[in-house]
């Protein structure tokens, strides 16, 4: 529960349970979502851990996730609300012989057994506490929507015309994220507190090694991370992230590997590099300039 | 920690008026949200209150800097109440990752120019400006890297922007018996209004002639980012560098990607320096790969300066042939954005009878109005 959290250390001691690793700053920010409700916008590169905030959030409060993944041409009957209109044709066949007056019959096509429910509107009718409402790759979307997101995050509440207005008995912890493809609007932008997550230091990334893997080598642990490290200096076109990371200690782990050598980089590019042009660069220049021994 | 509160409020609202007074976009509203902040009470340590401060203020990557700077600035030097209480050094804001190091030198280069002009824009919005202005040939070495970011974020921008528009084109096709239901709907059931669902438009091909003789040497590096930008968004580009030979770049850039396709041709356009056959290339162009490449829904850009040493008569001959083939034919040409410069190199004055559109490509704002001429298509 929130009312738990008084402090920021408390804040960072519940996630660090939770096996999350967050540094003050971001913890910072996290503590004035919850105690100002105002929405935050966490921008940065892909794979390092946004979305999993706002998962860890919710596990940390005990509330429902809600999320709302972004796409181009996102609209607002995919992300708030829509009439199940198949229902509400057989709906209408089914009450074509009752003795209710067309009013009631109106009514009853209308109420929320017909409504379906998409992100946004049930993370403000959440009945009994404020769940978390993840809006994923916002910088996806297009302007109209950010407009109507505006307007949702300063009232919480939504209009549906046939039902009235529907105001959240509970507001939402809402987290924003962004890549960076497109510049957010500045009245979007001004809502929220901002926060820019980047690459982690070499300790912070090896301390979220060894918080997933506990039972990682130490050796192993150091050199995969000193490399991503040393990888992330090169120009590439797709720069791996915290997520790559795991991704690989994983498996050098499972195919069982205690040292990484040249062979086992060889194997394994797959988890770290995902685009060709990077995967062949590293091989022509080699690897030996980005391992410790 | 404890802390005085009412001078605590006053340094707050004398911090954001100073942040605005420099260039942050702080309102009023900030300020009440920071105040609030305060009110919790909680600031155990002076890096929360700079963190919280950060995260209040800043509304853009680009902020951190400046606001950096600011908060050093104002907490480490102004001297009240306050400011004793907070001895400490506060947070230093050298855990800033490299990126930034870029455009915090701009924050603190642009200190003294912001004193004079109205604050109203980001750190480095000024550079921005400027550098959106600035000739490719102009740029000062240590420019370079800063406007090839810019370019690529804005060309990469403009490149989403075009196909976008692109998408929302509807050509009727089928039915949309889903939307048309719906709609059907507010006529009690009769399908009145018909919806439709069409194909995607397909992409329109883009053909790109660059010219990197010695006399482009300083823009058709830009150039190529520009036509790499491009590339990148529309699946249909073909793209061709020239000098004294036609040579098609489409594969490399795919496969090899920007840097190493300008590695590639680095070497090979100073030996090509010797002079521009212009009316040769496009020979080439029009023999080897017109009738596969162009169509009457192809647009055809070439990015030339027009300082053609080959004879006389054959450009024109050439840019003709292309001209019919496709829908429009733009020429850009650097030398456009000089002051007084008229189109009177042979080569230039033989194509521009058959061009639609003649523009100017000296610098990235010229380069950006493209966007107009791509999507009118």
């Amino acid at each position: 529960m929130e009312t738990s959290i008084n402090d920021i250390s408390a804040l960072i001691s519940g996630f660090d349970r939770l096996g999350y690793v967050i540094d003050e700053e971001l913890a910072t920010v996290v503590f004035l979502l919850l105690k100002l409700r105002k929405p935050i916008l966490v921008e940065g590169n892909p794979g390092i851990g946004k979305t999993e905030l706002a998962n860890m959030l919710a596990r940390l409060l005990d509330t429902q996730l809600i999320r709302l993944q972004c796409y181009e041409g996102l609209d607002v009957n995919a992300a708030v609300y829509e009439w199940n209109y198949q229902k509400q044709l057989l709906g209408i066949k089914i009450q074509e012989h009752s003795t209710l007056n067309e009013a009631e019959k109106e009514k009853n096509i209308f109420s929320e057994d017909y409504l379906l429910k998409r992100p946004l509107l049930q993370s403000i009718s959440a009945k009994d506490k404020a769940p978390v409402l993840l809006i994923d790759e916002i910088d996806r979307t297009d302007e109209e929507f950010e407009a109507f997101l505006l307007e949702l995050l300063s009232e919480f509440q939504i209009t549906i015309p046939e039902l009235g207005t529907i105001k959240a008995q509970h507001v939402p912890y809402v987290i924003l994220t962004s890549n960076r493809t497109r510049e957010l609007s500045d009245a979007l932008k001004r809502r929220c507190l901002y926060h820019w997550v980047d690459y982690p230091s070499m300790e912070k990334e090896l301390a979220i090694v060894y918080k997933r893997f506990p039972a990682i080598e130490h050796k192993l642990a150091t050199q995969i991370v000193h490399f991503i490290q040393a990888l992330r200096q090169k120009k590439l076109q797709k720069t791996p992230g915290v997520s790559e990371t795991l991704d690989w200690a994983l498996s050098l782990m499972t195919l069982g590997y205690h040292t990484l050598d040249e062979q086992a980089i060889a194997r394994t590019y797959g988890c770290i590099l995902k685009s060709t042009d990077d995967i062949r660069m590293l091989q022509e220049e080699g690897v030996e300039s980005l391992l410790i021994v | 920690m404890k802390i005085d509160t009412p001078s605590l409020t006053r340094a707050l609202i004398g911090f954001a008026q100073f942040a605005r007074s420099k260039g942050l976009n702080v309102g009023v509203e900030e300020t009440f949200t920071a105040l609030r902040a305060v009110d919790l009470g909680v600031f155990e340590n002076k890096a929360v209150f700079y963190y919280t401060l950060k995260a209040i203020f800043c509304c853009n990557k680009d902020d951190l800097p400046l606001f950096d700077h600011l908060f050093g600035i104002y907490w480490e030097t102004k001297n009240d109440d306050t400011r004793k209480k907070s001895q400490h050094k506060i947070i230093n804001p050298q855990h800033l990752p490299k990126q930034q190091s870029v455009l915090s030198a701009w924050g603190l280069g642009n200190g003294e120019q912001k004193q004079e002009e109205d604050s109203k824009t980001v750190t480095g919005g000024n550079a921005t400006v400027r550098l959106r202005k600035t000739d490719f040939s102009k740029v000062a070495e240590m420019d370079a890297s800063i406007l090839e970011d810019i370019a690529e974020k804005l060309w990469r921008e403009m490149s989403k922007r075009l196909k976008r528009r692109m998408k929302r084109r509807h050509t009727r096709e089928t039915i949309d018996l889903r939307r048309t239901i719906r709609a059907s709907l507010q006529h009690g059931g009769d399908p009145i209004e018909l919806r439709h669902r069409g194909k995607k438009p397909r992409k329109m091909r883009l053909v790109i002639l660059l010219d990197v003789s010695g006399s482009m040497d300083k823009y058709s590096f830009f150039l190529l980012r520009f036509v790499w930008a491009l590339q990148s968004y529309f699946e249909q580009v073909e793209s061709f560098v020239f000098s004294t030979q036609l040579r098609c770049i489409t594969e490399a850039l795919k496969t090899k990607g920007l840097e190493k396709t300008l590695k590639m041709l680095t070497p090979q356009a100073d030996n090509w320096s010797s002079g521009t056959k212009i009316g040769e290339c496009l020979k080439s162009f029009n023999e080897q790969y017109a009738s596969r490449i162009l169509t009457r829904s192809s647009m055809v850009i070439v990015l030339s300066d027009g300082l053609d040493t080959g004879e006389k008569g054959v450009l024109e001959g050439e840019i003709q042939k292309i001209r019919r083939k496709t829908r429009r034919l733009i020429w850009l040409n650097p030398l456009k954005g000089m002051t007084n410069y008229e189109p009177s190199a042979r080569g230039m004055s033989e194509a521009l009878p058959y061009v639609d559109y003649f523009r100017s490509a000296h610098n990235l704002e010229s380069m950006l109005e493209l966007e107009d001429l791509l999507c009118s298509l």
